[in-house]
């Protein structure tokens, strides 16, 4: 795996206040990034400094390796609507694509971002959502190999957020690297190889969904059994313990090894229920406890 | 299509062709003003100077409508740009920023070029103006150069950020300028310590300099090094705010 963007001790402070201190990470081809964190974590700050919007105030950031024509080669879809006022959808796109060597074919972008209906609307008559929608196509119009994708989803009804996510996938396929913020932490979950968890200034967090879940998760393990409570209070890996009538609810740190203990009373055991912690409530137990993983 | 040539047609459909606020504000309020003032509004002017009046008030309201586009419209087509975030869509992307600016520039000359024309029409037509094609095309040809001052006011106004203050600003900068140096009545009406300002504004140096070229005189060289003096000036002063809310961040939202 090659990698696209690497960043090196970068350092901003606005103001003489420290957004980000020391970041340190790496990007490879074709992977799919999930960037969380709290408001005003400094997520925004972070793709702004990479996209050389803004500068840092020391540190490296190496995108396609700097090269010349670096911007052919990236997408951007901002967290605010691009909203010019007499000009409709078509003219945006066809201008956009002007702009690039290689643009994404017109009817593969109207398709990929859904925006066949409203070809000839103006761009501020749109609707948030489907500003969002052609902020997206816009950023897809030079047919990327790295997309940056900020908030992609938000202003999008439900309906819209999974023909979204769905294309992202196709987009993935293709071999492209996305890069995302979002605050709908489940879609991030179905999709995301990677998750970074800005905190603190700082990435305190980079790994994988699973990692995470190693770290902060606790899964919940529910079943209906007529067995006594003390065959599974004895069970090591339990961390609550609950049970009403016939009905146990445990809570643990390993439900896979749990379940491998309670193996000799699955004959008496039925509706069992194992449901892990959401990607949104790993990120909370993570944000509330302290620990570095770094 | 040529991206450059795309980006012109754009600019010149949203900024032009679909502004109805410029044919409004821009072309017609000039026209109005000149019809008013040159047709209707003319019982106190002698015969034989009506013809004079009228050619000297049609170069003053040229250079007037040219004041409105070069200001008002300049200022807020940028200051649109930034707020739609169609100023930084283009930075994401591999324009080049002198595309992204020239493709601007040029059609504000245009801007300029089309109101110009529309005024001198209007004196063609209703005023019977005769002049020779080469006379009327100096003339607009040397208002559209002269203006380039004035657009930069407008890219200096825009660089507020803030529609409140950009439009406080056009006001603030517009109607007087107009008013002192003498495009909405003769600058001689006026108290001599005001006139000696008037009389170092931009938009007095081109009508002195359109009003040479329309009486056949010799160009006075003191306008012309005043209008670069004013390019200058305003080109620094436009690259030092630029420079610093880069420095300060203030470009980005």
């Amino acid at each position: 795996m090659n990698t696209i963007i690497k960043v090196e001790h970068l350092n901003k402070s606005y103001r003489k206040k420290e957004i980000l201190k020391d970041l340190n990470f790496e990007v490879d081809h074709n992977q799919i990034i999930a960037l969380i964190g709290e408001n005003g974590a400094g997520k925004t700050t972070l793709i702004n400094i990479m996209l050389n919007l803004i500068s840092s105030n020391s540190g490296t950031i190496n995108i396609l390796d700097n090269t010349k024509h670096f911007k052919e080669h990236i997408g951007v879809m901002m967290q605010s609507n691009i909203s010019i006022t007499r000009i409709t959808v078509k003219e945006i796109l066809r201008l956009t694509q002007s702009y690039y060597k290689n643009p994404l074919p017109y009817e593969d972008l109207i398709e990929l971002a859904h925006l066949k209906d409203l070809e000839s609307s103006k761009m501020n008559e749109l609707s948030g959502g489907q500003k969002r929608h052609l902020s997206f196509a816009l950023s897809i119009a030079g047919n990327p190999d790295l997309l940056f994708l900020d908030e992609p989803t938000s202003g999008m009804d439900s309906q819209s957020r999974t023909k979204f996510w769905q294309t992202i996938s196709t987009l993935k396929s293709q071999h492209k690297t996305i890069f995302v913020t979002s605050h709908y932490l489940e879609e991030l979950e179905a999709i995301a190889d990677r998750i970074m968890i800005l905190q603190n200034k700082s990435i305190e967090f980079d790994g994988s969904i699973a990692e995470l879940r190693t770290l902060e998760g606790e899964s919940l393990v529910e079943f209906d059994s007529a067995l006594l409570p003390d065959l599974f209070k004895s069970i090591p890996d339990i961390t609550d313990f609950k049970n009403v009538g016939n009905h146990y609810q445990f809570t643990t740190k390993n439900a896979e090894s749990l379940v491998r203990q309670m193996t000799p009373y699955l004959n008496a055991i039925s509706n069992l229920k194992v449901q892990q912690n959401s990607l949104d409530s790993l990120f909370v137990n993570f944000s509330k406890g302290d620990a570095n993983y770094e | 299509m040529n991206s450059f040539i795309y980006q012109i047609n754009i600019n010149f459909k949203r900024i032009i062709l679909r502004n109805k606020r410029f044919f409004l504000f821009d072309m017609m309020l000039p026209i109005v003003f000149y019809l008013l003032y040159s047709k209707i509004l003319v019982t106190g002017i002698p015969q034989a100077d009506l013809k004079t009046w009228q050619m000297n008030y049609l170069i003053s309201m040229i250079i007037y409508s040219c004041l409105l586009g070069s200001i008002i419209t300049v200022a807020n087509t940028l200051l649109e740009d930034k707020t739609s975030h169609f100023d930084i869509l283009s930075q994401l992307t591999p324009l080049p920023r002198w595309q992204y600016y020239l493709s601007r520039i040029l059609i504000f000359l245009l801007l300029n070029l089309i109101s110009s024309i529309g005024i001198c029409l209007v004196g063609i037509l209703v005023n019977n103006l005769t002049l020779s094609i080469a006379t009327w095309s100096l003339i607009i040809l040397t208002t559209i150069v002269g203006t380039v001052p004035l657009i930069f006011i407008g890219i200096l106004i825009s660089l507020a950020n803030n529609p409140a203050t950009v439009n406080m600003l056009n006001n603030l900068i517009v109607f007087p300028l107009a008013m002192i140096s003498g495009l909405w009545w003769p600058i001689t009406m006026m108290p001599k310590w005001l006139q000696s300002i008037g009389k170092l504004m931009p938009t007095f140096e081109l009508s002195n300099i359109d009003q040479s070229i329309l009486h056949g005189k010799i160009i006075n060289n003191q306008y012309v090094i005043g209008i670069i003096l004013w390019l200058a000036t305003i080109g620094i002063a436009a690259i030092l705010i630029t420079t610093y809310q880069k420095y300060k961040e203030l470009n980005i939202e």
